[in-house]
């Protein structure tokens, strides 16, 4: 197959909604370009949010009472159309948004999922971290311990993603049940490398991996995308 | 009940119902069937083409619709199905929910993926499966049968023409993998 381009976007530090919005921007626009013939335009979006606790479609396993808990710890809450169940994101973990049309690469959502945690495995392997594995739990896991969650929507045209744990607060993990698994626990790169890892230190190594991965060449871009 | 009573029972039936009234609903292409009524003094045979029973179309979406009496049974192909993975979770849409053809309506969640679900036609919502909203497995095992989504009266019933029959489908599928 003929290798993808892939737009690589830094957002930097941004809250979970405004992102929200930008991904779907985007999202049409990548719709539109298929639709039209031209060049899709796949996008991924690197980005670190504030503090935030967000819950898949089936958010009715998390009551009003559950949203208010959680927004006393300051930080935001948000209910999402994405797979998976309630999550945490917050500075120190790398969160890619890939939005790309999945017929491009090959089709099925199954294949995009297990390609998102190959990455991670290689990425993981990159720096070092020994005894990841995938799950049918989905996610990269270290033992009994998440490193990295996924949760994705669409079928056509792919938004949300993932969220690997460069040297992020646990604690925050401590006030929810992470993705529904009670027995399971939450860890990160710092912790399992024993010394404090940035998401700066892996970006390079994940975007490596992706572009490996996916078979496509990244092409860093500095302006956002405008509505028009 | 007596040979000759469930006899007349039936022709009752027949006659007021149709052909689809004795037989087992089925979902697959024409059948022929032949019914025999009233043994001892009348046998004539009726031999009816099935096409009393509904027809799958099919959309690019990798979704089918039936229609019987203007409702529509709604579900996902097997590719669609098989494409998803496990299913764990049915967003369905409400019902007196109204859609335009193609509109989203709804979602289905596995491998922590949420995938749109779109109408097929345009209609308003009449049914919902809950078996799938309890059981959402079923739409993997008996993705044409039991796994049906949602039912829905169509607005405009001169959209069925515009999909894929089986055949038609089947070509499609072939050349997608290339």
């Amino acid at each position: 197959m003929a290798s993808s381009i892939v737009y690589v976007q830094k957002l930097g530090r941004m809250r979970y909604l405004p992102t929200w919005e930008y991904q779907k921007i985007i999202a049409e626009r990548v719709q539109k370009n298929v639709k039209c013939g031209k060049d899709p335009q796949h996008t991924l979006l690197l980005v670190e949010h504030q503090p935030v606790y967000t819950t898949g479609i089936r958010e009715y396993e998390y009551s009003a009472e559950v949203e208010t808990r959680l927004k006393a710890t300051g930080a935001d809450f948000h209910r999402t159309n994405r797979g998976g169940l309630i999550t945490f994101h917050g500075p120190g973990q790398l969160i890619a948004y890939p939005i790309v049309h999945l017929k491009s690469f090959t089709s099925g959502i199954k294949w995009y999922v297990c390609a998102l945690e190959q990455t991670i495995m290689h990425t993981l392997e990159s720096l070092g971290v020994v005894g990841a594995h995938r799950s049918p739990h989905t996610g990269v896991w270290v033992g009994e311990n998440k490193l990295c969650a996924i949760g994705i929507q669409g079928r056509h045209v792919t938004t949300h993603g993932l969220a690997l744990n460069c040297n992020v607060d646990l604690q925050w993990y401590d006030h929810i049940v992470p993705c529904g698994l009670v027995d399971k626990g939450t860890t990160s790169i710092s912790k399992e490398l024993s010394r404090d890892v940035t998401v700066d230190e892996v970006e390079p190594y994940f975007l490596k991996s992706f572009s490996e991965i996916f078979q496509c060449q990244l092409i860093m871009i500095d302006k956002k995308i405008d509505e028009g | 009940m007596s040979g000759s009573a469930a006899a007349i029972t039936n022709m009752a039936r027949l006659l007021l119902h149709g052909v689809g009234s004795l037989l087992p609903r089925l979902s697959a292409s024409h059948h022929l069937y032949t019914v025999t009524l009233l043994p001892h003094t009348l046998h004539r045979h009726f031999t009816y083409a099935a096409t009393l029973l509904a027809e799958r179309k099919y959309t690019e979406k990798h979704e089918w619709v039936a229609v019987e009496d203007n409702i529509g049974t709604i579900g996902i192909t097997n590719y669609a199905q098989e494409s998803l993975g496990d299913i764990v979770y049915a967003q369905l849409p409400e019902v007196d929910a109204e859609y335009e053809q193609m509109e989203e309506c709804g979602a289905l969640e596995s491998v922590k993926a949420a995938s749109e679900l779109y109408s097929p036609v345009s209609g308003k919502v009449t049914a919902v499966n809950t078996a799938v909203e309890d059981q959402p497995s079923l739409i993997n095992q008996s993705c044409y049968d039991e796994g049906w989504l949602f039912k829905l009266e169509l607005t405009v019933p001169a959209e069925i023409d515009e999909l894929m029959d089986e055949d038609a489908y089947k070509k499609f599928l072939k050349e997608s993998e290339q």
